[in-house]
């Protein structure tokens, strides 16, 4: 009995030493789960693609900028200089690039010669001529003025008040968001407006941009058809939805997210083309709508994600912040989802109210409307390796992106669109059987059966004296048999009743 | 046996004559029929996991044989004591076994052929599906028409009344799986009642 006890006391020491010599990952500490969509769509769990590095609030800003209140916009300019529209306290914040000191603090300007405020400013961003439009939601317009860099802020213009037969009489101009485009053409998302973003040359309201036609299944004019007048007010209305985030990329192209207009959420984003149509590829889940796994029930948490904002970054990739799971949806440019990272709760990496959502260089910067925090989270080895693939293949460099999926599958040999990756490359090398094998996990049907198509013809041609020669002499054989056989026995076992 | 499998294979090019012997000179085999479903519910299972990724969209791992085995055989049994009881009011003259065997033989062009498709199927690539839809389409036409030819030759029906007798099949169906679920529901009930009886004896005892 005392050498079993022994026996157990040297065997728990053992383990404990055995054990503290494995490494911890940073993935195990991580506040929310990362994982990603596969093929058939189901959740495959993933390495960390972003960790949180640290949470900035307005305190740790130096003298005189003190808490955030219900910041709502947040816009990264070119040189890495963060504007926060700090909504509540009706100013712009604009802090340096390591975020760790308050630059300015907007929040008066010389309008015409008299001193003028803001109220309420949601959103904030720098034009490509370094201009900063601010959505100054509360007085109804949105105010620009110049941003050289060491000079105070002087007006330019403002635009307000937008006349047209297409808006309704008693229409007010509350703008949310904002992005301008190379020739100042100013892309606004306004509250309660269903027809669009609205687009402003100089202080000229022109139109309706991108407007989201509703959809009407058979199905549901079938039950408006058998329902009474007092049931069609109580049905939910078909009006289409707002959209709620909108930037721009280097092309000139307006990506809008917004609601999902059904409830199955396949589509909550927009890349709108200069005539204000569609063009978004929907990738191999044909999905660009978040979450595909929606829950079950009625709560809080279920049903589709709910995308407050957008942040275009380079070579065609853009992140989408999900205000009802709190999470980061990172889309290529072909659509199909990069990475999911983010949720809510009160650890440091996560949100209460995620309002914004920016990117700058190797991090994601988030809003938090509730905590008046900026939430800045840094690539990983494994995102970083993703963010270049896609990136060397959005430029049609495959053959070098195929190292960097090599190194992705190390982390992740699930990952699909390594797989393809993988497998077109081998594709263009001709080696049809290891491209095969690679497109196949990869779940590509295109390029799986060109792949296969080749090397079907490959064996064929390789095979195709034998293959003539065996039929050949099987025809031959079976010939003779017959002959023979008819020749023996030249009987009638044709026809006739079964049994018979 | 060997005389019954033989006989298997002229019903399936000569359904008319074939049915006819089976009904009136015991030509077939409750038996064989019933190997014959458990086959097409292992070729059927076959297909769902080894078709290939090109014209398969089911996740292979959600695939459970034994079950797919099990709802079949429900199936066949739901489909035949369907088939009975509304041909013996109707003047049919199939017998039970009659009918289990006459399905069953029906369902051989899907055992036939599905495999063959399925093997195909991992030797074509997007573009070529056809060549496997063709064949499991051929298989599903030829499984009908002998599935109608032979209700109509056990039965002694015409064509229409084959028809109308199909229809009212399916609609007997329902009614036994609503009375089943019935059952099983009053069951439970009443297996819920004794049991609390029991529980209110234990703590009062």
């Amino acid at each position: 009995m005392k050498k079993l006890r022994k026996f157990f006391a040297v065997g728990f020491a053992v383990l404990i030493v055995y054990l503290s010599t494995f490494p911890v990952y940073a993935g195990e500490t991580l506040p929310y789960i990362t994982y990603n969509y596969d093929f058939r769509n189901n959740i495959v769990y993933t390495p960390a693609a972003y960790v949180p590095e640290k949470s900035i609030s307005g305190v740790n800003m130096g003298e005189g900028v003190g808490v955030f209140n219900n910041p709502q916009g947040l816009f990264v300019d070119e040189s890495g200089l963060v504007y926060v529209a700090d909504t509540g306290n009706n100013r712009i914040v604009v802090l340096n690039s390591q975020m760790s000191q308050a630059l300015e603090i907007i929040d008066t300007f010389e309008n015409n010669g008299a001193a003028d405020t803001f109220s309420g400013p949601y959103g904030v961003c720098v034009s490509a001529n370094n201009e900063l439009y601010i959505a100054d939601t509360g007085n109804f317009r949105v105010v620009v003025l110049t941003n050289e860099p060491g000079k105070a802020h002087e007006f330019v213009r403002v635009i307000e008040n937008p006349q047209s037969d297409l808006l309704g009489e008693n229409f007010s101009f509350a703008p949310l968001r904002i992005t301008v485009d190379y020739a100042d053409r100013v892309y606004c998302v306004v509250r309660g407006m269903f027809q669009g973003l609205m687009v402003f040359e100089g202080n000229d309201f022109t139109g309706f941009f991108g407007t989201i036609e509703v959809t009407v299944s058979a199905w549901q004019k079938f039950w408006r058809f058998f329902s009474t007048k007092e049931q069609r007010a109580n049905q939910i209305l078909f009006i289409p939805t707002e959209f709620t985030g909108v930037d721009m990329d280097d092309e000139g192209f307006v990506y809008a997210s917004h609601l999902s207009p059904n409830a199955n959420g396949q589509q909550a984003v927009r890349r709108l083309n200069p005539k204000g149509e569609d063009v978004i590829k929907k990738g191999v889940n044909n999905h660009v709508g978040g979450d595909l796994q929606l829950g079950e029930g009625f709560s809080d948490f279920s049903g589709p994600s709910n995308f407050i904002d957008i942040a275009v970054r380079d070579k065609g990739i853009y992140s989408l912040l999900d205000s009802k799971r709190g999470r980061v949806f990172t889309y290529d440019y072909e659509g199909n989802i990069l990475y999911i990272f983010g949720g809510l709760g009160t650890q440091a990496g996560t949100f209460r109210v995620p309002s914004a959502i920016d990117t700058y260089g190797d991090k994601i910067y988030v809003l938090d409307a509730y905590r008046g925090e900026v939430q800045i989270f840094k690539e990983t080895n494994y995102g970083n390796l993703i963010n270049e693939a896609v990136s060397l293949r959005f430029d049609g460099d495959e053959t070098l992106a195929v190292e960097k999926w090599r190194q992705v599958l190390k982390y992740d040999e699930n990952f699909e669109l390594a797989n393809t990756g993988i497998g077109k490359s081998y594709l263009t090398a001709g080696e049809n059987e290891l491209a095969m094998n690679f497109l196949q996990l990869g779940m590509n049907r295109d390029y799986y059966s060109i792949a296969f198509k080749r090397f079907r013809n490959e064996i064929l041609e390789n095979n195709l004296s034998i293959v003539f020669t065996v039929g050949l002499a099987l025809i031959i054989a079976f010939a003779a048999h017959s002959i023979i056989k008819r020749w023996r026995k030249p009987t009638d076992d044709e026809g006739g009743v079964w049994g018979d | 046996m060997t005389k019954k499998i033989s006989f298997l294979f002229y019903l399936l090019s000569h359904p008319i004559a074939g049915y006819y012997e089976l009904r009136h000179r015991n030509e077939g085999s409750v038996f064989l029929a019933l190997i014959m479903v458990a086959l097409f519910s292992l070729s059927f299972s076959l297909n769902r996991i080894y078709a290939s990724f090109i014209v398969n969209n089911l996740d292979p791992r959600s695939v459970d044989s034994v079950r797919e085995l099990a709802a079949v055989f429900l199936l066949f049994v739901l489909l035949c004591v369907g088939n009975w009881s509304i041909t013996c009011l109707m003047e049919g003259e199939g017998r039970m076994k009659d009918i289990f065997t006459a399905v069953g033989y029906a369902l051989t062009p899907m055992v036939l052929l599905t495999l063959p498709a399925t093997l195909v199927s991992r030797f074509i690539g997007a573009y070529e599906e056809v060549f496997y839809y063709v064949l499991l389409a051929f298989a599903v036409v030829w499984t009908l028409i002998l599935l109608m030819i032979g209700i109509m030759t056990i039965h002694n029906y015409t064509f229409g009344k084959t028809l109308v007798t199909l229809g009212l099949t399916f609609i007997s169906m329902i009614i036994i799986i609503f009375l089943a679920a019935l059952l099983v529901d009053l069951i439970n009930q009443l297996y819920g009642f004794i049991y609390s009886i029991y529980m209110e004896l234990l703590f009062r005892g």
